[in-house]
C-alpha cells in the first residue's frame, strides 16, 4: 500500500512537471508576438522592447523555459496584463464557484449515472434498458449550452422553480445552492448519460464472468450479486472514466458558466482570451490541467482500496 | 466452466454464420438510422443553396423576429433573416469541421498511437507520457485557447479542434495496437525481416482499422459539439456566416420572443450527433464487438 | 432406495432461426447418497448444460423445455426463483472447472465464503467468518485463520479450487456436482483435489456427480458412469460393467483413443475421426452414426434415433446386439 501511494505521488510530480512544460511550449508554439498582441498595433518600439524584457521574451527559449519553470515551482505564473495582479491569484480567486459547480455536477452524474447503468444492465434488452440508453444517447448528443437554455426556459421562465442566473451576490448557503442547482443539473446530466452507458457495459461484462455464475450456483440472492459482488468489479472501469469525464466536464463547465452568467474559472479564462491576457489564459489552463491530474491521482489511490491486486505490486 | 456459453454461442453462431455481412448491417436498426441520417445531412449541406427558401444572410427588417409562417418556416431572427435557411446552410460548417477534424486527428493520432503501441522501449514510454499529459488538459479548453491565439477562421478552428482531440485518438489507437502486437503474424513479419515501418503501415494499421473507423464517427460527433461550443461563445466562425452554434447564441438574446430559433438550432446539432453516435454504435457492434470498452472512453 | 438426485427426460434448448435448437435432449440420470456418478463426454456433448439447466442457471436465451430434476423427490424445475435459490448452495452444491476465474478478484476469500453462508443462514458477520475459517481447514488449506483474509490472487490454482469447494460444501449439501474440477489444474494437484472431494463425499454421505472427460479419473473415483454424446446419454452402467464390456461404439472408440501403458510398444492409438455435430446440425438418425465404425443402413442408424435400452447397463445403439456378438 505504501509503495502504491509513493508511486502515485511520484507520478503526480512528473505529471505536474509535464503539464507546466506542455503549457509553456504550447503557448510559445502559437505564432505571433505576445507583446505586440498585448500592446496593439500602435505601440512604440521602446514600449515593445520594454514589455518583451519584462516578460522575458528577449531571452533564448530554453532560458525562458528555465525561468518559467523556476517561477512556476514558486507559484509564480506571471501577472495579468489587464489588472496587474499575479495571474495565479486571479485564477485561484475564481476557483471556488467553479469547484462548487464541478463537484455538484459530478455528484449528480454519479448519483444518477451509476444506478441507471446498473438497472439497464440487469434488465438488458427490456423497455427500461432501451429507455435508459435512449436517454443517455440524448444526454451525450445535445450540446450542454443548449440544454442550459432549455432548462432556463422551462425551470426559470415557465415554472419559476429556479433562478435563471447561476449565481448570486446575496450571502447564505441555501441561497447559493438554489442558484447552483440548475447549472449543476445541466452539467451533471451530460456526464451522467456518459457514466450510465459505461456502467452498463462494465456491469454486463462483470455479470458474464465466472465468479458471478459461481455466486448464483451457491444461491447468493440476485440483489446481493448485482449491488455488492458485481458492482465492486464494475466500479473499477467506471472510476477510470470519472477521471476522464472530469476533464471533459471542466470544458463543459465553461459553456455552462456562460449560459447561466455564473462567475468562475471558465468566465475568467474566457474574459482573458477576449482581452488577449495571455499570461492569465496560461495560468488558467495550467490550474485546470493540474486539477485533472490531482483528481486522477486521488482516483488511483481509490482504485487500490477497491482492487487488491494493485496494492501488492 | 465456460462450456455452457460455448455451447450456446456455437448454436447461435451456426444459426447466423451463413448470413451475409450486408444483412447483418441491415438488421441493425441503429446503424441504418445513423447511415440514413448522415446521408440526409450530407445532401442538405451540399444542396443548401437550392433547398434553402431564402439567402441565409439576407435581412428583412420589416419582419424581424417573425413567428413561423409559410414564408419563413421557422420564423426570422432579430435581423429578419430566415432561420430555416440559416440552419440549412449551417450544416455546411458543422459537417466540414466534423470531416476535417476527423481526417487530421485520425491520421495524426493513428500514426502516433500505432508507433507508440508498436515501438515499445523508450519511444513508447516518451510518447505515452506526452499523450497522458495532453489528456490532462480539458480538450475543449485547449481548443478554446488555440482558437483565441490563432483567430477564428474556419481552418484555424478545424486545426485547433483537431490538435485538441488528437491525444484521445492516439490513446485509443495505442490500446488497440497493444492487442495486435502479440499476434503471430506480426511475429512472422518480424521474422522474415520486414522493417518496423513496413510492419506498422502494412500490418498494424490495417488490422487496427475497424476500431479506428468507429473512433472516427465518435470523434466527428465530438468535433461538431466542440465547434458548436466555440461558435456559441463567439469564438467560432463569425456571423453573418451561419453556424448552428452562433444561431443558438444569437437566438438566446431573443429567447422569450422567439424560442424556436435556439431550440431548432440545438435540435440540428443533437440530430447530427445522435446519428453519428448511432452509426458508431452500429459499426462497433457489427465490426468489432470486442472493443466496446475502448471506444467507451472516447468522449 | 430412492435417488438423492435424479434427472428425468431433461431437455434444454435455445431459440433458433426456425425451430428451437436442442442443446441436451431427454437426459435421464440418477445418483444415490454416498455414491459418485461420473458423466463423461467430449467438450460440447452437453455435460455442463445438463446440470446448469437442472439448477436453473442456463444463461439466456437457453431454457429447459421438458423433463424433471428431482432433488430428494422435489422437482427443482417447478420451483419459483426464490425457492430454487434457497436450494442452490444449501441442498445442492456445485464446483466449477476454472478455479482461476471462479473467485471474485476484489473480495477476500473469507468474505466470499461468508457471503454464501449468509445467503442461507441468519449468521452474524463474526459467526460467518468463524465458519469460513473452519471450512478452509476442512478443505485442508494450511493456516486458515490467516488465509481467510487473503484475496484470490494470493492463492495457487489448486488452493483456489479448495476455496471453491469450501463454498460448495459450506451448507452441507446432499448433492455435490463437480464440473471438471481438475481440468485447469496441474497434474500433481489434480489427484489431491479429487481425493479431497472423495473424502468429503464419504464424510458427509453426499451424492456426487463428477463431470469429466478423463476416463482414468472415472475408473479411480466413480461408482457408476454415464457417457454423453451430442446432448444425449448414450451409455450408462456401473464403472465395472462399462469398462469391462462397453456397448456403445462411441464408448468403445473412447477407450481405444486413450493411451494404455500396458499395450505392447508400437500399438497405434485410434483417435475418433471427425468431430461431434453442432447442436443445430445434428443428423436425423443416431448422432454418432457419421463417425461410427459400426453404422449400417440396414440397422437404420442414419434414419432413426436409437432409444436407451437395457436395465442397469444400458446403451443407445441400433447395433448393440450385433456388437456384443462381435466382441
Amino acid at each position: 500500500m505504501v509503495g502504491h501511494v509513493a508511486r502515485c505521488v511520484g507520478q503526480l510530480a512528473v505529471a505536474l512537471l509535464g503539464i507546466v512544460t506542455v503549457a509553456f511550449f504550447l503557448m510559445r508554439a502559437i505564432p505571433g508576438d505576445p507583446a505586440l498582441y498585448m500592446l496593439g498595433d500602435f505601440a512604440t518600439t521602446e514600449a515593445l522592447a520594454a514589455l518583451r524584457a519584462r516578460l522575458g521574451l528577449d531571452l533564448p527559449v530554453w532560458q525562458q523555459y528555465g525561468v518559467f519553470l523556476l517561477r512556476a515551482v514558486q507559484g509564480d505564473l506571471g501577472t495579468s496584463v489587464v489588472t496587474g495582479e499575479p495571474a495565479l491569484r486571479e485564477i485561484l480567486a475564481s476557483v471556488p464557484p467553479s469547484a462548487a459547480l464541478a463537484v455538484a455536477g459530478m455528484a449528480i452524474a454519479v448519483v444518477f449515472g451509476v444506478p441507471l447503468g446498473i438497472i439497464a444492465a440487469v434488465r438488458q434488452g427490456s423497455a427500461v434498458d432501451v429507455g435508459v440508453m435512449l436517454l443517455a444517447l440524448g444526454g451525450i448528443s445535445f450540446p450542454v449550452f443548449w440544454v442550459g437554455i432549455v432548462a432556463i426556459l422551462t425551470f426559470s421562465h415557465a415554472l419559476g422553480l429556479f433562478p435563471a442566473l447561476g449565481a448570486t451576490s446575496e450571502p447564505g448557503f441555501w441561497k447559493g445552492l438554489h442558484h447552483l442547482a440548475l447549472p449543476a443539473l445541466v452539467l451533471g446530466l451530460s456526464v451522467a448519460a456518459y457514466i450510465a452507458r459505461l456502467t452498463r457495459s462494465a456491469m454486463l461484462e462483470v455479470l458474464g464472468q465466472d465468479h458471478i455464475r459461481v455466486a448464483r450456483a451457491m444461491g447468493v440472492p440476485e440483489r446481493r450479486i448485482v449491488w455488492k459482488l458485481a458492482l465492486r468489479n464494475a466500479l473499477i472501469p467506471v472510476l477510470a472514466v470519472i477521471g476522464v469525464t472530469f476533464a471533459w466536464s471542466l470544458g463543459n463547465a465553461i459553456l455552462v458558466e456562460a449560459v447561466f452568467s455564473r462567475p468562475g474559472l471558465g468566465s475568467t479564462i474566457l474574459k482573458a482570451i477576449l482581452a488577449r491576457d495571455y499570461q492569465l489564459v496560461q495560468a488558467g489552463v495550467l490550474v485546470l490541467a493540474a486539477a485533472v491530474v490531482l483528481l486522477n491521482t486521488a482516483l488511483d489511490l481509490l482504485y487500490a482500496t477497491i482492487d487488491p491486486r494493485l496494492r501488492q505490486r | 466452466m465456460s462450456a455452457t456459453f460455448e455451447d450456446i454461442d456455437a448454436a447461435a453462431e451456426a444459426a447466423t454464420r451463413r448470413r451475409a455481412t450486408l444483412r447483418r448491417y441491415a438488421r441493425h436498426p441503429g446503424f441504418m438510422i445513423g447511415a440514413a441520417g448522415i446521408l440526409l445531412l450530407l445532401l442538405v449541406a451540399i444542396l443548401a443553396p437550392w433547398i434553402a427558401p431564402h439567402s441565409p444572410t439576407q435581412t428583412d427588417l420589416m419582419n424581424t423576429l417573425a413567428p413561423a409562417s409559410s414564408t419563413y418556416w421557422l420564423g426570422t431572427d432579430q435581423f429578419g433573416r430566415c432561420v430555416a435557411s440559416r440552419l440549412i446552410h449551417g450544416a455546411q460548417v458543422s459537417l466540414l469541421v466534423g470531416f476535417f477534424v476527423v481526417l487530421i486527428s485520425l491520421s495524426a493520432g493513428t500514426i502516433i498511437g500505432a508507433v507508440a503501441g508498436y515501438a515499445g522501449g523508450w519511444l513508447e514510454r516518451a510518447l505515452v507520457a506526452v499523450i497522458d499529459i495532453l489528456l490532462a488538459f480539458p480538450s475543449f479548453l485547449l481548443a478554446l485557447a488555440l482558437v483565441a491565439a490563432r483567430g477564428n477562421t474556419l481552418d484555424s478552428i478545424i486545426l485547433a479542434v483537431a490538435i485538441a482531440y488528437t491525444p484521445r485518438v492516439a490513446a485509443v489507437m495505442r490500446s488497440v495496437v497493444l492487442t495486435i502486437r502479440p499476434r503471430p503474424f506480426i511475429e512472422a513479419s518480424r521474422a522474415i525481416g520486414l522493417t518496423p515501418w513496413t510492419i506498422v503501415l502494412r500490418h498494424v494499421i490495417p488490422n487496427a482499422l475497424p476500431p479506428v473507423i468507429v473512433v472516427a464517427t465518435v470523434s466527428a460527433a465530438t468535433a461538431i459539439l466542440a465547434e458548436a461550443g466555440l461558435s456559441f461563445l463567439g469564438l467560432g466562425v463569425q456571423p453573418p456566416t451561419p453556424t448552428w452554434g452562433n444561431v443558438i447564441a444569437e437566438g438566446q438574446t431573443a429567447i422569450t420572443t422567439n424560442p424556436l430559433i435556439s431550440l431548432s438550432a440545438g435540435l440540428c446539432i443533437a440530430f447530427t450527433v445522435v446519428v453519428l453516435n448511432l452509426l458508431g454504435d452500429g459499426l462497433r457492434d457489427t465490426l468489432d464487438p470486442q472493443m466496446r470498452r475502448n471506444t467507451g472512453k472516447l468522449l | 432406495m430412492s435417488a438423492a438426485f435424479e434427472l428425468r427426460g431433461l431437455t434444454a434448448a435455445v431459440p433458433g432461426e426456425k425451430a428451437a435448437i436442442r442443446l441436451v435432449e431427454d437426459v435421464s440420470l440418477h445418483v444415490h447418497a454416498g455414491e459418485t456418478l461420473a458423466v463423461v463426454g467430449e467438450s460440447g456433448s452437453g455435460k455442463t448444460v445438463t446440470f446448469t439447466s437442472a439448477l436453473g442457471l442456463l444463461p439466456k436465451p437457453g431454457r429447459v423445455i421438458a423433463g424433471q430434476a428431482l432433488l430428494e423427490g422435489v422437482d427443482l424445475l417447478t420451483l419459483g426463483p426464490e425457492a430454487l435459490r434457497r436450494m442452490r448452495g444449501a441442498r445442492i452444491g456445485m464446483v466449477f472447472q476454472d478455479p482461476l476465474t471462479g473467485l471474485n478478484p476484489v473480495f477476500r476469500v473469507g468474505a466470499q465464503i461468508a457471503e454464501v453462508l449468509r445467503a442461507h443462514l441468519p449468521l452474524s458477520r463474526q459467526a460467518a467468518r468463524d465458519r469460513a475459517v473452519e471450512l478452509l481447514a476442512r478443505v485442508q488449506i494450511p493456516d486458515p485463520a490467516r488465509r481467510v483474509d487473503d484475496y484470490p490472487h494470493q492463492f495457487s490454482g489448486g488452493m483456489r479450487q479448495r476455496v471453491l469447494t469450501a463454498m460448495a460444501i459450506a451448507l452441507g449439501p446432499r448433492v455435490l456436482i463437480a464440473d471438471e474440477p481438475t481440468t485447469a489444474l496441474d497434474v500433481t494437484v489434480q489427484a489431491q483435489v479429487l481425493d479431497l472431494l472423495g473424502d468429503l463425499r464419504d464424510a458427509d454421505g453426499m451424492a456426487m456427480v463428477l463431470i469429466t472427460h478423463d476416463l482414468g479419473v472415472v475408473a479411480r473415483q466413480a461408482d457408476r458412469v454415464a457417457v454423453m454424446y451430442a446432448g444425449r446419454v448414450v451409455e450408462t452402467g456401473t464403472v465395472a460393467e462399462v469398462f469391462a464390456a462397453p456397448r456403445h461404439p462411441y464408448t468403445i472408440a473412447l477407450f481405444r483413443s486413450i493411451p494404455d501403458i500396458e499395450a505392447p510398444p508400437g500399438t497405434q492409438l485410434a483417435p475418433i475421426a471427425g468431430s461431434p455435430p453442432e447442436p443445430a446440425r445434428r443428423p436425423a438418425g443416431c448422432a454418432f452414426a457419421p463417425r461410427c465404425f459400426a453404422a449400417s443402413e440396414a440397422a437404420g442408424c442414419h434414419a432413426t434415433r436409437p432409444p436407451l435400452t437395457g436395465t442397469g447397463h444400458a446403451a443407445a445403439c441400433h447395433r448393440q446386439g450385433a456388437l456384443e456378438i462381435a466382441a
